[in-house]
């Protein structure tokens, strides 16, 4: 697909006299409603407003801007070679070609999409919103069931072969740690009980979009698991969670039963994972897709819109599911309008997970 | 020696854990565990050992070690992990690994 920097460029390098004359709301409307380069373009210029305003080194910022590109992917991957010290040998830089190891080409195909969700349907300018280098290392550790985001950059294990295989091989566990980058620059939702399990749900969530984005499938075809391919052969197990409905992913006798929750009712009290942020993610994860079911479509377009506005403008640290409740519902009146099918959604999908807002 | 380790966690948020009596080991193994265990330092450590950067999705660590009248538990995340208590989680996580096996046996 084309790029489109050179446009972006030349917004940016003309950036202030047009933030003089457009008012905030109309800026506002065009960074909700524009096509994603107009989105971007309004995004930065109400960030340079808000800064300036706030009499924060505005000449600065807007230097730093001129010379940051819209639309300009910035992938590495790296190799850590079975060894745990990051970031590792350079295997694969952006525009480099294809690596013999699947790996290395999933880390940068599934950063590129995400990428690409991100600043085409929500016209954000990489993790951080100006236009942050995506970082990846494959190989991590040995046997290592594990993927994670280190504050800096996505970490993946090979698997131990036997019950995990390599963590790249699902594209939404890629899109689900650049999403826990994006959540630390905006909500910020600290890693514990409620507004851990948010900060989970949201990188399920928005991980879950990048797969059906890269596939092009609506909400109804999807098959809203998290990590499926993951579970190696002979695991009983479609996948590691169900969005569509939490707890029904796997029961094996080595692994045990998904304990996932769907509905508060079954909200789990437990010291383990940070007071069970991967466990009770499962119930802010379902009320995503009944909201996303209602709508139809595309997941990305209307109910991903509104839970993106959400994370970048009404989450705070310490967060709520009833306060994520809120501001969906808030983020889907200022997008939609009171009234709206949209709104009404919103409200039905937490309902659905016993939530009311 | 008595061991209780839980490993809980991670993408997966799969929690394993298993339960050690070093009685019940063969001497090699009892001697291993007993070493690590000084090796870590582990009636010394804090019994918070937490990360305050951001991230997401470490696993982690809660181990219980009862000895003669020692007894000491401790919460770890995995970036927060001193060296040298590093070899012991392993040792243990490849030991819940085993029993979770055994399991099925
Ligand atoms: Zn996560």
């Amino acid at each position: 697909m084309k790029e489109v920097d050179t446009d972006s460029n030349s917004h940016a390098a003309c950036i202030c006299p047009i933030y003089c004359i457009v008012p905030p709301h109309i800026l506002k409307r065009i960074a909700e409603h524009g096509n994603a380069n107009q989105k971007s373009w309004a995004f930065r210029t109400l960030a340079i407003s808000e800064q300036a305003r706030g009499q924060r080194q505005a000449v600065g910022l807007i230097a730093a801007l001129a010379t940051t590109s819209t639309g300009t992917k910035r992938r590495t991957v790296y190799d850590a070679r079975n060894s745990s010290r990051l970031p590792g040998t350079i295997v694969r830089a952006e525009g480099g070609p294809k690596s013999k190891d699947p790996a290395v080409n999933e880390a940068y195909l599934g950063a590129g999409t995400t990428y690409d969700l991100y600043y085409k349907v929500f016209g954000r300018n990489s993790i951080d919103e100006r236009g942050m280098r995506l970082d990846s290392t494959v190989h991590y550790g040995r046997d290592y069931d594990n993927a994670f985001w280190n504050g800096q950059q996505m970490v993946y294990g090979d698997g131990d072969g036997e019950l995990f295989n390599r963590f790249t091989i699902a594209i939404d566990v890629i899109g689900h740690e650049l999403t826990h980058g994006v959540t630390q620059y905006e909500a910020g939702l600290e890693y514990e009980d409620q507004p851990g399990a948010l900060n989970e749900s949201m990188s399920d969530v928005f991980g879950s979009l990048v797969k059906q984005y890269r596939r092009r499938q609506t909400a109804k075809n999807a098959d809203w698991l998290i990590g499926k391919g993951l579970l190696a052969s002979g695991v009983k197990g479609k996948a590691l969670r169900s969005m569509k409905e939490p707890g029904t992913a796997y029961d094996d006798d080595l692994l045990g039963k998904d304990p996932q929750p769907g509905h508060m009712k079954d909200y789990v009290k437990t010291h383990d994972d940070n007071g069970g942020v991967h466990i009770n993610s499962g119930i802010p994860n379902r009320a995503f897709y009944e909201t996303a079911i209602r709508l139809g479509g595309y997941a990305w377009q209307k109910a991903g819109q509104i839970w993106y506005v959400a994370l970048r403008d009404k989450l705070r640290p310490t967060s709520q599911f009833k306060d994520a409740a809120k501001a969906t519902w808030m983020a889907a009146r200022e997008l939609y309008g009171n009234g709206s099918l949209e709104l009404k959604a919103v409200q039905q999908g937490w309902s659905e997970v016993g939530i009311k807002v | 020696m008595k061991i209780d380790f839980t490993r809980s966690g991670g993408f997966a948020g799969m929690r394993s854990a298993v339960a050690i009596d070093t009685e019940n080991l063969p001497s090699t193994e009892s001697e291993r565990l007993h070493r690590l265990v000084e090796e870590a330092g582990f009636f010394d450590l804090p019994a918070a050992l937490k990360s305050t950067a951001p991230g997401g999705d470490r696993f982690q660590y809660r181990v219980k070690v009862e000895e003669g009248t020692r007894r000491k538990e401790i919460v770890a995340d995995e970036a927060a992990v001193p060296e040298r208590l590093r070899p012991l989680l392993d040792y243990l996580t490849g030991w819940a690994r085993a029993s979770q096996k055994r399991k099925t046996v």
